[in-house]
């Protein structure tokens, strides 16, 4: 694991492989994609296994939908079917592994841009020339996340100290109790982003042009190789794409 | 055991963070008692452990003689009623007079019935003016009311209220007082407050924290 590497690089390296995971259909350059993923997030520290545990609960959904879209691929030789009917082919089947590759690269894209410290990714996209503003409202957006989270654990709660048990409601009553999640979301939300954009005027936001920052990034020799050899990698592998094909 | 809520060294920590330290505690069915302290105390935090909205980490925590890991928070909720310290958290319906009657309709119970107690705990609490009132606009001090009213309309056997009279004007808080006369009679209650006038009005024992300990536990 490298510590301190900077967030550009790491933007840069997620860019490449979920480029890649998007431009390739052959599944064998799409498994060498997803080791470079598993790679990458090794060595910047992102926590493959608590990835793991948040998605086991939906897992089943991809499984479902890797599953029908391999039905709709009829070209290539049966696996399963009956005399006319073509169920499940090798290409489908093909098709299908690729899809879950995918998924699983966007994923650990994701794992790994959450090891950034996101004051410091936003800084790196303001160094990147992209304006305060935008950026300042990305990492607002960002902020909000967990917010939501919090919000809808703390409903739940409330609802169920009401003396509710959720596993007994029917499930026309438990659609009805999923509404009740969103007022506190909306209602929230937009109190939290008015009241915030008050404070943000009133200590003077956009009063002047140029901003002055504390943090500053530097990237670091390590942080140019790493850059660069995500590059060479995707390349290459572009290239080896071409060939194969 | 006797004793409504049982707490045996209880140990808690949030983020790996140790914030309840080896808690023993007996609260009976039929008394008021206040937990006090400075801010950042950990006495929401007790409260939460005992209501089983947080998990602890140590020890025990029986309610009714019944381990609470072993109860799901409906369990729970059916015997204590919970106030949280901000009413915002628990306020979750768009309309007051919903807010009201959401337990009563989930459980079935008659229309009629629902009717008739929500009225009562509208004029209870002076908020009748403001039934079909969005709950969003409503006030602090309004808030705090129905969330307290809505706490109540589920007649539990405890009370665990987080500052109950934060918010509340000195006519509101009077009112309050004068209902929690009514109420402990038959219910316990665990107030969490700073509010110095109320506390001595009715605690009946007042336990002190610091530091997520309990430093002091005297009857009055
Ligand atoms: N999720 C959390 N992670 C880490 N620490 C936490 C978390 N939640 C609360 N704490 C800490 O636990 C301690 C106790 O908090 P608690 O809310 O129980 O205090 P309190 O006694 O109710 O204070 P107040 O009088 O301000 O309401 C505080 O120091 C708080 O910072
Ligand atoms: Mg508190």
């Amino acid at each position: 694991m490298i510590k301190n590497v900077d967030p550009r690089t790491k933007l840069a390296s997620v860019i490449c492989i979920s480029t890649l995971a998007i431009i390739f259909q052959n599944p064998l350059i799409l498994m060498a994609v997803l080791f470079a993923g598993v790679f990458l997030a090794k060595i910047f520290g992102a926590n493959l296994l608590m990835l793991i545990k948040r998605i086991r609960h939906i897992l089943f959904l991809f499984i479902v939908i890797i599953f029908i879209q391999s039905l709709f691929v009829k070209t290539g030789t049966v696996l399963i079917g009956f005399e006319n009917i073509r169920i499940l082919t090798s290409e489908g089947l093909i098709r299908g592994i690729g899809y879950l590759m995918r998924i699983l690269i966007i994923l650990i894209s994701g794992a790994i841009l959450s090891t950034c410290d996101m004051r410091k990714l936003i800084q790196g996209l303001i160094q990147m020339k992209l304006p305060y503003d935008i950026a300042f409202m990305t990492s607002l957006g960002i902020k909000f996340l967990p917010l939501f989270v919090e919000e809808i654990k703390d409903t739940m709660i409330a609802i169920q100290l009401r003396g509710i048990d959720i596993n007994q409601l029917s499930l026309r009553e438990r659609l009805e109790i999923v509404s009740y999640l969103f007022t506190p979301i909306i209602a929230g939300t937009l109190n939290k982003s008015k009241k915030l954009s008050l404070s943000v005027e009133c200590r003077g936001f956009r009063a002047y042009d140029r901003r002055t920052s504390i943090t500053k990034l530097k990237m670091s020799f390590t942080d140019y190789l790493m850059i660069s050899s995500s590059l060479l990698f995707s390349v290459g592998l572009i290239m080896i794409d071409k060939i194969l094909v | 055991m006797n004793g409504f809520i049982v707490v045996e060294t209880m140990y808690l920590s949030l983020n790996h963070i140790p914030i309840l330290k080896n808690i023993n505690l007996s609260l009976d069915r039929h008394q008021f008692v206040s937990v006090v302290g400075p801010n950042g105390s950990g006495k929401t935090t007790l409260g939460k452990a005992i209501t089983g909205i947080i998990k602890h980490n140590q020890g025990h925590i029986y309610l009714n003689d019944k381990n609470i890991s072993l109860l799901s928070l409906a369990e729970i909720g059916r015997t204590i009623g919970y106030l949280f310290q901000n009413p915002e958290k628990q306020i979750f319906a768009p309309k007051v007079i919903e807010e009201l009657s959401f337990a009563l309709k989930y459980k079935k119970v008659d229309q009629k019935i629902i009717e008739e107690k929500t009225i009562e705990m509208l004029h209870l609490f002076d908020l009748y003016h403001l039934k079909d009132a969005t709950t969003f606009f409503l006030s602090q001090g309004e808030k705090q009311r129905l969330a307290i009213a809505s706490v109540l309309l589920n007649e539990p056997e405890y009370l665990i209220l987080d500052e109950p009279t934060t918010g509340l004007d000195i006519k509101r808080r009077k009112e309050l007082s004068q209902l929690i006369d009514k109420l402990k009679t038959k219910t316990g209650i665990l107030s969490i407050s700073h509010d110095k006038e109320f506390i001595n009005r009715h605690s009946e024992r007042i336990i002190t924290m610091k530091d997520g300990c309990i430093i002091d536990d005297k009857k009055c």
